[in-house]
């Protein structure tokens, strides 16, 4: 997990995440787009996701703000370049994802990426890890907060040196 | 600023050392003063030495790496807007 790559990577899962909740849990009142009335384009893009996921069902949160095509199509281009395989396997950006939507009390959100999480092949036992990960340090960063304690360890990783992708070399 | 006055490694009683000997292992990190959290859970053992010990166990290598967990604890102190 060395070098900055692996970490912006992480970050784009984490926002991302919490935007597709935002919408999942709170959003309902404006309805769900019916597939069956969508225009064409929102079909392919719904076939594009559930081919994503291998799964019949399209995220509820896709589905809610499906009501603007070109917006959804741009929302789903973001999420599905953060959960693709890269530096980071899939299988970590939905642990992440699972413990950013526990962490934040999205219901949907968790129960979506903790099935996510057992169709790549998370066993019970990396559940639990990630479900421990997520509890100790929900209680870890309470504390530092409470008690308002000044960030002691950043020096512990070295700075990558390394330009942004595509920019010179400094 | 902290809202208590951090108190340094010396101002711990002998079976703390222990405890901050074991935060230098962990991280394997040669630290000044043990970190703020290491000298704020070794004020009170009772509840430090048990959640230290689940926080070991929930950040030691299984199906997941250690890197891998770490990083997951990263998400969720920035999805806690916790600074430390």
């Amino acid at each position: 997990m060395t070098g900055d790559a692996v970490w912006y990577e992480a970050a784009l899962v984490v926002g991302i995440t919490n935007a597709l909740n935002v919408a999942a849990d709170a959003l309902g009142a404006l309805g769900m787009v019916d597939e069956a009335d969508a225009p064409p384009e929102t079909r392919a893009l719904f076939a594009e996701i559930r081919a994503f996921y291998e799964s019949p069902e399209v995220p509820a949160a896709f589905r809610l703000i499906a009501h603007d095509p070109g917006y959804a199509a741009d929302v789903w281009a973001a999420a599905r370049r953060a959960y693709a395989d890269n530096r980071l396997s899939r299988r970590v950006k939905e642990a992440l994802a699972f413990a950013v939507s526990l962490t934040t009390r999205s219901g949907t959100g968790t129960a979506f990426h903790l099935g996510e999480m057992r169709r790549l092949g998370v066993g019970p036992r990396g559940i639990m890890e990630i479900v421990g990960v997520t509890q100790m340090f929900s209680s870890y960063t309470k504390i530092a907060d409470t008690l308002q304690l000044e960030p002691d360890m950043g020096d512990l990783a070295p700075e990558d040196p390394t330009p942004a992708p595509g920019g010179p070399i400094r | 600023m902290p809202t208590v006055r951090l108190r340094a490694a010396a101002e711990y009683p002998p079976e703390a050392q222990r405890l901050f000997e074991l935060s230098k292992a962990w991280f394997n990190h040669d630290f000044d003063q043990p970190p703020a959290m290491s000298r704020v859970m070794a004020w009170d053992p009772e509840f430090g030495g048990p959640h230290g010990r689940a926080m070991k166990r929930a950040m030691s290598p299984g199906e997941f790496t250690r890197a891998e967990k770490e990083m997951v604890a990263a998400a969720v102190s920035g999805a806690s807007a916790c600074e430390y």
